[in-house]
Formats: structure tokens, sequence, C-alpha cells
């Protein structure tokens, strides 16, 4: 065995995670290599040495200082989800105002009023007045009337405004 | 009561039960904090705001891993960040290492002993330090917080292999590094006493 081999067990035995054959072995080579038991020594003061890393006692009165703390977050928290939410749907709202402003940009304009629908809409009867013509007793002037109600028809702007 | 009730308990809004976790893990948590930073203060800076990640973050522990594995991973990441904000991920020369003599150790006092000790204690934190990142955290979960192969593997989501791996090579770093201050006395053979 050579000595990469040995330091690759030496380094497993430290953790227990040698089985019986290999720790033979490793107990043959390092009798044998004093470059291996100089490396074993230092490992065991390096790893010692971190040990005593762990030992360490943590500042007093540590839930004490924690405790505000989680109430003063837990206490934010409906703020902040708020916020959170609210940031998002800042560019929500952005699009929705976009789409909506584009639909009634380009959606048909609303045709104007035919004169039935305008007549419709007034609650005039369109027949009173050609029934008032067909009325008149003779039928010259009933003639003469239909006729310039006919070219008032076809120009509307002659017309006069009641 | 069971670790698992407490959890169940602090997520249903139980200060009491949130406060019996954190007396649970505190000293663990802290002596990870302080393993990065070697400084208590800070250590206990970054403990608290762990523990209040913690805390806001539970709901969203739905107990497939250990409540220690998942904290564990927790207070890893936040210690990451940390670094990384304050930049401490820089190699450490050794013209930064303090220097130690050893040459009237065999006359010096017991006090001076310690002294030594302690320094080589620095001295080894010092190069922990300046292992690039994969491997820092890989000895100080291992041999500095002392948790199984398995947790490690749990915590940082890495193969048993690679966790092997890592902790080898770091290792064989570190006494590279270290071999010409480990010589001495003071601090050898703690590792069969603890």
């Amino acid at each position: 065995m050579n000595c990469r081999k040995a330091e690759k067990l030496l380094l497993k035995s430290f953790d227990g995670r040698l089985d019986g054959r290999d720790r033979d072995l490793l107990a043959s080579h390092q009798g044998t290599c004093p470059a291996c038991r100089k490396a074993e020594k230092e490992y065991r003061t390096m790893l010692g040495l971190l040990k005593h890393g762990r030992e360490a006692a943590p500042l007093p009165r540590f839930w004490e200082r924690l405790e505000p703390r989680l109430r003063e977050e837990t206490e934010l928290m409906p703020l902040l989800f708020w916020e959170r939410w609210s940031l998002r749907a800042i560019p929500v709202f952005l699009t929705l105002v976009i789409l909506l402003g584009g639909f009634l940009f380009f959606a048909p304009q609303a045709r104007e009023l035919g004169q039935s629908a305008t007549l419709l809409l007034e609650n005039r009867d369109p027949l009173s007045e050609t029934q008032a013509l067909f009325d008149t007793d003779k039928a010259d002037t009933r003639t003469m009337m239909l006729l310039f109600a006919s070219l008032d028809e076809k120009a509307p702007a002659r017309r006069p405004v009641p | 009561m069971e670790e698992k009730q407490l959890v169940r308990l602090a997520q249903e809004g139980s200060p009491a039960a949130f406060e019996e976790l954190v007396a649970k893990y505190q000293p663990k948590v802290f002596s990870m904090a302080l393993s990065f930073t070697r400084n208590r203060e800070a250590a206990d800076d970054l403990a608290q705001e762990i523990f209040l990640k913690a805390y806001l973050a539970l709901p969203r522990f739905h107990g497939k891993s250990e409540f220690g594995t998942w904290l564990y991973r927790i207070s890893i990441n936040h210690i990451r960040d940390f670094l990384r904000k304050k930049g401490r991920a820089k190699e450490i020369s050794l013209d930064d290492v303090p220097e130690i003599s050893f040459s009237d150790r065999e006359q010096a006092e017991k006090a001076e002993q310690e002294r030594e000790t302690e320094a080589r204690r620095t001295l080894v934190q010092t190069f922990v330090r300046s292992l690039p990142e994969k491997y820092r955290v890989i000895v100080t979960l291992r041999d500095i917080q002392g948790l199984a192969y398995e947790e490690i593997s749990r915590i940082l989501k890495l193969s048993p292999g690679t966790v092997d791996s890592r902790l080898h090579r770091a290792r064989r770093m570190l006494r590279v590094k270290l071999a010409p201050y480990l010589t001495g006395e003071g601090g050898a053979n703690e590792l069969s006493q603890g």
C-alpha cells in the first residue's frame, strides 16, 4: 500500500468508517512509514483544534432579544404581503387600462341614427304627417304637398326647423 | 415534547414551542456562524437572523426532512449570503497568519502553552476560512459541528460520495497549509481526548 492510499484510510479511520481489514493494512503501513505516522499526528492535532470550535457558548439572553423581532416581523407581515402584491398589481392594472383604452379606440363607432330610428326615439309617429296630407280634401293641393314633402326628404337641410 | 409536535405547534403560532426549538438549536447555529465569521457579535446577529428567517418560513416547512436539517440548510444559505456580501471569500496568504514561536516551549509556563494552543486554534480557523467555499462548508459541518455524513449530504443536497471526496480534499489542503504549525505541543491529541 502506498502513502496516498494510507492517507485516505487514515482520514476514514478518524470518522470511524474503516473495516477490520483496512485497519490492519493501515496499521502495518504506518509501522514502516514515518511520514504517515507524522501525518497521523498532524491530522489528529488539526482535527482536535477544529473540534474545539463547536464548544462556543452563545451570547446571553438570545431568546429575549429574538422574541421582539419575531413579533415585529409577524405584525409587519400583512403590510409586507400588501406591499409585495400591490407592486405586482400595478403592471396588471396598467395592462387592463391599455387593453380597455385600445378596445374603446378601435371599436366601431356607433352609426348615426336613421330617420325612422330618430322618430321612434322621439316618440313621434312617422305616419302622422303623411296622414295629414292624405286627409286633405283637394286632390291638387294633396299632390303638391306630397311633391314638396318628397323634395324635403331629399334635402333635409332646407327643411325649416320647427 | 417531541420535535415534530413542537414544530407543528410553532407552525400554528405558539411562541413557546418555537422558543423550545430555538433553545435546542441555538448553540449549534451560533457555533456554525461563529466558525465562519470568527466574531461573536457577528455570529450572534447571524444566528438571530437565521431563526427569524426560519420562523417566517415555518409555514412552508412540510416535514419532508428533519427540522434540524432544514434549519441547517437555512443557516448555510444565510451565512453564504452574508459572506458574499462581506466579500470574505478572499484567499488568506501565509503572510496574514500570526507568527507563532515554539522556541522555548519546554520552559514555557502553563499559561503560555494555553496561549499557544489558542493561537493554533485561531490559526486553524483562519486557514479554514481561506479554503474555497465548498470545502469550507464541508469542514465546518463535519469537523467543527460534528454532523454525520448522511446529514451533511441531506443539508447540502450532495451525494455521500461527493461529501466524502470533498472532505478528504479539504482536510488534505488544510494539513498542507498547517503542517509547519502542527508539530508543536498544545492541542495535540485533543481528538483522542474528545
